[in-house]
């Protein structure tokens, strides 16, 4: 199990910004966006195959070629204001069926990537995820967040368009958050790192479907750009948004009058607060979400070699 | 080696053995149990060790089949005689890194194993009555030169790696030379057994490590099978149409193929 750093960077107290898949993909679509954006250099990986099994093999002419993995790579940048390192993986270490990271491999490798943030000098963590919420599609998704401390929590709510989870309406005060964007916070805290989670507002009838939420992602990217203390184009995330967004936009007029009646009665609710919809109008949705999200056309079914 | 993975029941006598490797889980054609048995029967082989399967096989209960408890099981032979070294196991659910890297650990460190052949059936939209072809992939240019007498025929494929290749790839990270078999097995015996491979596929291992095997019972099992397929044909115009296409090169489509399937299965595995 080991870690391949190429480059020794040298950092001032770099701050480390993780990002995983998880819903609507929007920790990973913001990070992997932020760290194109400051335009940061890759420098290490995590060696992929005690955690995964590899995604594809190519073979030619009877020769094998390549086997492919899941990558988990380090990246770094150094900005005026602040020295940044990045963690990007493209999958959550599993033990079974699950889709999100637990059990010892999850633990192992947040290990790994704190013990390469800690080298650097690194004080401060930060992941950044989906937090499902009954806000309208048409909204902008405010940025939800957890922090390791009480001190870090003043700081967090003078952050642009955000807010701590404890004042979600409708949210108990304790909770999960699942995978790796939760637990490398753990993990960090119990080190004694500073720790951050960044969460994109998701509308919870969107939580189960296979398509990114990007309007989310640029939230939370808004965020970060005045962490780092940089003005972002995020105008990278505008054609993906306006796809994703047609897309919703279908689903949604397929939605019956009566529903869509009172789903709209998010948009003048006071965010966070579960509004609009009846228990039987959210079983609708789910019972006929599926139904929107079917693709045409079977699976191929080609095996493996 | 990580000596806790082994039960290790005798000293291995072998010379720089060849490793031979084959999977009891997607065994098509139950092509790798048959030669595992058959070598095994054949050559006399031995049992020398096990990897436990702690760690890399649920154990939170017990399978069952048939009326019968299954365990995991991934074995080490020894044939003596004809110094191969034999592994045959379920796929692990989990560490698959570390079991690949066990049965190399092994194989490399305590019988000192010089190369490497994976065996797994895979389904081809072909005829039982087409010549069985063995596709091959190699991890090292050299080896598939040495082998390039023996009429496999080089694969190319790109996609979901089965286990048998990221164990080809693992050993070519240790320098170990490598080949994958992989017999073709017309789809509608792919539920079932294809005695036609399987004998392809122990010509090849005959020629190979000069094993002096007598393949005889084979042919009359191929004689058997192809004799009531042929009765299956005569009584069913559209299994024989069908199969009449696949002879001619053309394809099936999905239903088509499911149909001849089902019913070369119902004679073969189920009428018997």
């Amino acid at each position: 199990m080991g870690v391949n750093l190429f480059k020794q960077p040298k950092l001032e107290n770099p701050e480390l910004i993780c990002g995983w898949p998880g819903i609507g993909n929007i920790g990973l679509i913001a990070v992997d966006t932020l760290k194109g954006l400051v335009m940061a250099d890759e420098f290490g990986e995590i060696e992929p195959w005690d955690f995964f099994y590899p995604n594809k093999v190519s073979i030619k002419d009877g020769l094998l070629k390549e086997l492919e993995f899941p990558t988990n790579k380090f990246y770094y940048q150094r900005l005026k204001r602040r020295d940044l390192l990045f963690f990007i993986g493209e999958k959550q270490p599993t033990e079974g069926e699950r889709m999100y990271a637990a059990g010892e491999k999850a633990y192992q490798m947040a290990n790994l990537v704190l013990d390469v943030a800690e080298r650097f000098g690194c004080h401060r963590v930060y992941t950044s995820g989906a937090c499902v919420s009954p806000i309208h599609h048409t909204m902008k998704p405010r940025v939800v967040s957890v922090a390791s401390s009480e001190e870090l929590t003043s700081e967090v709510i003078r952050y642009p368009n955000t807010i701590l989870i404890g004042e979600m309406g409708g949210r108990e005060s304790e909770g999960v958050i699942t995978g790796l964007n939760g637990l490398l916070l753990a993990v960090a805290k119990n080190r004694g790192l500073e720790s951050i989670c960044l969460m994109g507002e998701i509308p919870d009838w969107l939580s189960a479907s296979p398509f990114p939420y990007p309007k989310a992602a640029k939230s939370v990217l808004e965020v970060f750009g005045d962490i780092v203390g940089i003005g972002l184009d995020l105008s990278v995330l505008d054609q993906m948004t306006a796809q994703i967004e047609g897309i919703i936009e279908k689903i949604y007029e397929g939605f019956p009058s009566e529903i869509k009646e009172r789903y709209d009665q998010r948009k003048f609710a006071a965010q966070a607060r579960p509004a609009g919809i009846t228990e039987q109008d959210a079983k609708w949705i789910k019972e006929h979400i599926n139904g929107f999200f079917k693709k045409g056309g079977k699976q191929g079914g080609k095996g493996s070699v | 080696m990580e000596k806790d993975l082994f039960e290790i029941y005798q000293p291995s006598q072998l010379q720089s053995p060849s490793l031979i490797v084959a999977w009891q889980t997607h065994d098509v054609g139950k092509l790798s149990s048959t030669i595992i048995h058959f070598l095994n029967e054949k050559l006399g082989g031995q049992k020398i060790a096990e990897i436990k399967p702690s760690g890399f096989f649920p154990l939170g209960g017990a399978a069952f089949k048939n009326n019968l408890i299954l365990v995991p099981q991934s074995n080490f032979w020894a044939c003596q005689k004809s110094n191969l070294l034999i592994f045959n196991s379920e796929e692990p659910k989990y560490e698959w890194y570390k079991f690949l890297n066990a049965v190399l650990d092994f194989a490399e460190h305590y019988c000192q194993a010089k190369e490497l052949y994976t065996i797994s059936g895979r389904p081809a939209l072909t005829a039982h009555t087409t010549p069985r072809r063995i596709l091959a992939v190699y991890n090292q240019p050299e080896f598939q030169r040495i082998l390039q007498d023996y009429e496999l025929e080089d694969m190319t494929w790109e996609g979901p790696p089965a286990i048998s290749s990221y164990l080809l790839w693992a050993a070519g990270r240790r320098d170990i030379p490598g080949v994958s078999l992989w017999p073709e097995i017309p789809f509608y015996l792919a539920a079932g057994e294809d005695p036609s491979a399987t004998k392809l596929t122990l010509s090849f291992l005959d020629r190979r490590f000069s094993l002096g095997l007598d393949l005889g019972q084979l042919d009359l099992e191929i004689r058997n099978q192809y004799e009531k397929i042929a009765q299956l044909r005569r009584a069913d115009a559209e299994i024989d149409r069908y199969i009449n296409r696949l002879e001619s090169g053309l394809t099936l489509n999905e239903e088509e193929q499911v149909r001849v399937a089902r019913e070369v299965y119902e004679l073969l595995e189920k009428r018997g």
